[in-house]
């Protein structure tokens, strides 16, 4: 017992001799005005842009941002409830630039965009601070996109491939998928060596929280954050959550890992940075949205890279999400946004109602840098069945109207039909990628022609068991070796042989 | 000259009384003043005086190197601290002339706050014995 005593004792000493009295000159201004969460400050001469700054008072102290600095006040946001905030209010700069706490432990946790836990699991203990706004990694640093994200999606990971460093657009209406295929993005990479970031904008808790459970129960957790900043949150945090998510994502990237982060969605960002410029009394351009609205958007999606081996080797991949409004992509901030990504993936409503789904529009969506990135057998049967897909289309537009048709057409409208069949998945289901390239070599050749459409999904679903029980060997060989001859026999055998089986 | 369409900001109309009063003499001020209100009169801005009056004080100080400060101490502070504490601002702000506004505030325990301009110098015991706590909190 007084063995404790004395070592708490101690340690009471100890920390009274460390703790050393820092009295420097502080400066401190007075609140003029605070109306819905933004707040003119008299005083403040040294304070510098982004800088964060105290409001004290009774109950706790609250932190706030500058935006603003005019000839005779400045312009602050205010990150939490501004309630407790009166005029008059004493307010001390701290000296810093907004920044998060990063580390580790913030694997596995939901957090808000100040790194506070909110999943009721305890406090996350870090050393670290990020900046949230860092210039991008320069020319020096960068190297091309060659390794591949696995999003276990197959429309995806054949005709959109993304690579890892990649930034790609998933666009499309309110309830279509775009959430669905970012999910299924982040379950697939158990395994893969990646660590992902969910940030949620302005979404329903509820949605978060089914995400989470979700995420819970495929296992995903384990090497996956969500930073959420709610419908019912001020627009302040939905403003800095995309930029906090992101000094995350480079926490993990300066240890030379691999980041896939995910901005679930940057249209309700950008309303959000429109609501504080408005109130700032910042111009309005187009939509009511500020002049750097571009900016905003192009700044975040930049810091997304691939660097090379000397500088780490890890990378940020980003997925941002904008929604449409009844399938406008050339409105202000879907074109801003497309114009920034390195591709994206549209989802179309009229596939998603005739139960297309993921509903991804393959002529309109496009991946400029991920086809480098994708392994060999991969790229070899993805070019065959693009080439397909693309003449379905147009003959399936032409053959609604003549019944006649030439024994050639037939053939490739069949296929077609098949096709469409494949590229059908239900959710929470990825396939891996050899189990893709032997689904789409059994397709270009011809294996499932025999088969009626009705039952196309049943002998994919057989043929992936089968291969797994009978195939480990060809499966491996797709992903490591070449694409040749001898292995196109394998694959041939075993599709042969299983459907014997049938 | 203010125009008719343009209302004139308080800043501005300091800024007017600081520049017209530079330079002439207790007479000539006493005469520029009572046009000055005229003028407030005149434009119907006599609610603005307050305001007024508070930034040409802020203009005057910058102008003349005056700076206002305020002292809090726990107890009553004697001459010889009180003019170290001068010589102390006068070597940190650079200024010609400083104006001392002394407080007394038990709730402080000891040591001294002192405020000048936009910043505060927490010199007291009651903000050291809460960094302690914290800091052995933590």
């Amino acid at each position: 017992m007084s063995n404790t005593k004395d070592f708490i004792i101690e340690q009471i000493k100890s920390r009274i001799s460390e703790y050393k009295a820092d009295t420097a000159v502080k400066n401190t201004g007075k609140v003029i005005s605070i109306s819905d969460g933004i707040v003119k400050i008299s005083g403040l001469s040294a304070v510098a842009m982004s800088e964060m700054v105290e409001f004290k008072n009774k109950v706790k102290t609250v932190y706030g941002v500058i935006l603003n600095l005019e000839e005779d006040n400045v312009g602050a946001i205010v990150l939490g409830d501004y309630i407790d905030i009166k005029e008059g209010d004493e307010v001390t700069a701290s000296g810093k630039i907004l920044a998060v706490p990063v580390g580790d432990s913030m694997i596995g946790r939901v957090i808000n965009p100040i790194g506070e836990e909110i999943d009721g699991k305890g406090k996350i203990e870090t050393d670290k601070y990020y900046p949230i706004e860092k210039i991008a990694p320069g020319v020096i640093k960068r190297q091309s996109v060659n390794e591949p994200v696995q999003t276990g999606i197959k429309a995806i990971d054949a005709m959109i491939p993304i690579g890892r460093g990649q930034r790609e657009l998933i666009i499309g209406d309110r309830q279509i998928g775009k959430t669905a295929i970012a999910i299924d993005a982040i379950i697939n990479q158990k395994g893969q060596n990646m660590k992902c970031i969910y940030v949620a904008i302005g979404q329903k808790k509820s949605k978060v929280a089914s995400i989470v459970s979700k995420l819970e129960k495929y296992g995903a957790m384990d090497y996956t954050t969500i930073i959420l900043a709610s419908a019912s949150d001020p627009a302040s945090l939905l403003y800095i959550a995309p930029y906090s998510g992101t000094a995350l994502a480079e926490y993990f990237l300066d240890k030379g890992e691999d980041v896939l982060i995910v901005y679930d969605d940057l249209s309700k960002h950008a309303v959000a940075y429109r609501e504080i410029s408005l109130l700032l009394r910042r111009p309005p351009g187009r939509e009511a949205y500020p002049g750097d609205v571009f900016y905003l958007h192009s700044r975040l999606l930049e810091r997304a890279c691939r660097l090379n081996k000397d500088c780490g080797g890890g990378s940020i991949t980003a997925l941002p999400i904008i929604e449409t409004q009844s399938g406008d992509v050339s409105a202000y901030i879907p074109t801003n946004v497309i114009s920034i990504t390195d591709g994206q993936i549209y989802l179309e409503p009229d596939m998603f109602y005739k139960g297309n789904r993921p509903a991804v529009n393959a002529g309109l969506s496009v991946s400029r840098v991920g086809s480098s990135a994708q392994i060999k057998a991969m790229k070899k049967v993805a070019g065959k069945m693009r080439l397909e897909a693309a003449q379905y289309r147009e003959l399936a537009a032409f053959a609604q109207f003549g019944s006649d048709l030439d024994q050639e057409t037939k053939v490739k409208l069949e296929r077609g039909k098949r096709l469409n069949e494949i590229l059908k998945q239900d959710q929470y289901s990825p396939i891996s990628v050899a189990g893709q390239v032997l689904v789409f070599y059994a397709l270009i050749n011809g294996f499932i022609d025999d088969v009626a459409v009705e039952n196309v999904v049943m002998f994919e679903k057989g043929l992936l068991k089968y291969a797994e029980m009978a195939g480990k060997k060809v499966l491996e060989e797709i992903v490591e070796s070449e694409f040749n001859e001898d292995l196109e026999n394998k694959m041939k055998a075993l599709i042969s042989d299983y459907k014997t089986t049938l | 000259m203010p125009n008719n369409f343009m209302k004139v900001l308080p800043k501005e109309y300091a800024i007017g009384l600081i520049e017209s009063i530079k330079g002439k003499n207790d007479n000539e001020i006493k005469k520029i003043t009572d046009n000055f209100v005229d003028l407030l009169i005149k434009n119907n801005d006599l609610s603005k005086s307050e305001n007024i009056s508070r930034i040409f004080s802020s203009l005057w100080n910058k102008e003349n190197k005056i700076v206002e400060s305020e002292i809090i101490t726990a107890k009553k502070i004697d001459g010889d601290s009180l003019a170290s504490l001068k010589n102390f601002l006068t070597n940190k702000t650079g200024a010609k002339k400083i104006t001392i506004n002394e407080r007394i505030d038990k709730n402080i325990i000891g040591g001294t706050i002192i405020k000048y301009n936009d910043k505060v110098l927490d010199k007291s015991l009651k903000t050291k014995i809460k960094k302690l706590s914290d800091s052995i909190k933590s």
